[in-house]
């Protein structure tokens, strides 16, 4: 007689404890999957980086392997300056996204005219709710996300995963 | 390829909105039932072109290249076109552009657009998580940025401070578009009533919103047919409904690229409008009766801004001052808006459009009088696109 077979096939990858990248709410970062990497890798460096194109001089952001402005692929990675002012602010006190803890705290930000960006939305961590004020400064700062796993021929490998957010600058 | 023929609405039909016990696919086949009533005699052999709406159906409904799905569904061989368009809140308004190029230039004669979404999932959080997948996910979403309320809080605190647009301002919206709403038997908030003092007193969703100011989550599907001018007129006895012109903009896919001053200004609405009243050889005066994206109250005041039928800043006192009703200046949003009627985005643009074409053939619910000229609008994403058609009982000439 056959052995009864004790897999139980659900379905349901998830269920399985298997990692789906289709669900995961973080970019896939690493360099062999796509072409920005060295964002993250800069990340790391705790450096905000975009790129500049050597043509025409256009910054844009995000950072892309084309220039938007005229499609020239020679461009460099530069530095960001790394603080804003907040234009606009609104706390979701529950319900946020799964994944994001509440209060989740989303800021419109303004930047100085020397600053490649005029606006920008972020999200702000290290932060109480009811803290953050119009007017406030606020600077970049990075945190860990979950690693996941790819498959290397028949080997798995775990890629790290950093992401950035704002935080209040202390007074 | 020139344009030879002259497109027009023939009529069409919805689903019931709301939180529905039916997947997409029961949801059209409602909608296209809907649509033969509302087109006697109309047959699924009469259609050509199948263009289809849905920015979820490949996420929610498990479903990726659906159109030829939705074209077995639903009886239809088409042999012009049949595709899907993904551009979430204004999914079945940029199909009805393109049914419109299809027919002016004669290479289709019959179109059905039809749009729907699954939004209610079995449990709430995926609702919430799904909506990350609707912006620039690598850069925005990462943010935290899910559900549209707390993007479009700050468009409203923006409009406020600069604009001194109140409360009580976009409370004028919300009373006025469920009053509209009460009596749409197709809406998710049909018979539900709201007073200002309701408004005032519902909980807060986020800083400055209430309940009232946010449409629902909703599901649903809607039908409409476009057809060339001599086609329409052998399927129909009700008066030609022709598109006029048409204008669609997308300025921005990410928050950084946001083109306004602040984010009380939208003017890529602007632009997008420009557009269409030139191709509709109208002004914004012209326009008797409108469907502008009410997704929030502010969302409508700004619309009425930059669609021109008020000054830049008096959005606010020209929805108070009741121009939003039915017998004021340019009454909007006359089946009960997103505000009441829900919203799924795919199927919005659509469900605009056949009130529209309804208030143009005499027949609404909420009838303008004498109305020749009638527009959509759609704005989609982070406020990212900007989509409007406009609708005459003439032809541009």
């Amino acid at each position: 007689m056959a052995e009864l077979k004790t897999t139980q096939i659900v379905g349901n990858p998830h269920l399985e404890g298997k990692y789906i990248a289709e669900m995961d709410m973080w970019p896939l970062e690493d360099p062999a999957l796509n072409r920005l990497y060295p964002f993250y890798d800069n990340m790391k460096q705790s450096r905000w980086t975009t790129t500049k194109c050597k043509k025409c001089g256009y910054i844009s952001y995000p950072p892309g392997v084309a220039c938007p402005n005229c499609w020239s692929d020679e461009l460099e990675w530069i530095d960001l300056p790394r603080t804003a002012k907040v234009v606009g602010m609104t706390e979701t006190l529950a319900g946020a996204p799964t994944g994001f803890d509440s209060p989740l705290i989303i800021a419109w930000l303004g930047f100085d005219k020397a600053h490649p960006l005029k606006h920008l939305l972020v999200r702000i961590i290290n932060c109480q709710a009811g803290q953050l004020k119009i007017g406030d400064e606020v600077k970049f700062v990075t945190f860990e996300v979950p690693a996941h796993p790819m498959d290397v021929k028949k080997e798995s490998k775990t890629c790290e995963r950093v992401y950035y957010a704002f935080e209040p600058i202390k007074k | 390829m020139a344009q030879t023929k002259k497109a027009c609405i023939v009529g069409g039909g919805t689903s019931v909105f709301g939180v529905r016990a039916a997947s997409i696919f029961d949801m059209l086949q409602e909608a296209a039932n809907a649509m033969s009533k509302d087109i006697p005699g109309l047959k699924p052999k009469d259609i050509d072109g199948l263009i289809f709406a849905s920015t979820t159906a490949g996420r929610n409904s498990n479903s990726l290249n659906t159109a030829p799905i939705v074209a077995h569904r639903l009886g239809i061989k088409p042999t012009s076109i049949c595709v899907r368009v993904d551009t979430l809140c204004s999914g079945s308004n940029t199909a009805i552009i393109l049914a419109t190029g299809l027919v002016e230039s004669g290479i289709s004669e019959v179109v059905l657009v039809t749009g729907t979404e699954k939004l209610n999932l079995p449990q709430r959080w995926e609702s919430t998580f799904m909506n990350l997948y609707t912006n620039d996910h690598d850069w925005d979403s990462a943010m935290g940025l899910a559900v549209p309320p707390p993007f479009f809080g700050m468009i409203a605190q923006a409009h406020m401070k600069k604009y001194g647009t109140t409360k009580e301002q976009m409370g004028a919206v919300a009373v006025a578009n469920y009053a509209y709403g009460f009596n749409n038997p197709m809406a998710q908030f049909s018979g539900k009533t709201l007073s200002l003092g309701d408004y005032m007193a519902a909980r807060t969703v986020c800083d400055p919103f209430g309940l009232n100011d946010c449409c629902p989550v909703t599901d649903g599907a809607s039908a409409v047919i476009i057809a060339s001018e001599e086609r329409a007129k052998a399927m129909t006895k009700r008066p030609l409904i022709y598109i006029r012109g048409t204008g669609q903009t997308a300025s921005h896919g990410m928050s950084a690229g946001w083109p306004g001053e602040t984010l009380a200004d939208w003017p890529h609405l602007k632009k997008a409008g420009e557009i269409a009243y030139k191709a509709a050889q109208l002004t914004p005066k012209d326009i008797d009766v409108a469907q502008t994206h009410d997704c929030f109250t502010i969302s409508e005041i700004i619309e009425v801004e930059e669609l021109g039928f008020c000054k830049k800043g008096e959005g606010g006192a020209f929805v108070a001052s009741g121009q939003i009703k039915v017998d004021g200046q340019t009454p909007t949003n006359t089946d009960g808006g997103l505000l009441t009627v829900g919203h799924p985005y795919g199927a919005t643009g659509a469900r605009q459009a056949i009130e529209i074409c309804k208030q143009l053939q005499g027949r609404a619910l909420h009838q303008v009088k004498d109305a020749k000229f009638g527009l959509t609008h759609n704005l989609s994403g982070v406020c990212a696109q900007h989509t409007v058609v406009i609708y005459g009982t003439e032809p541009v000439k």
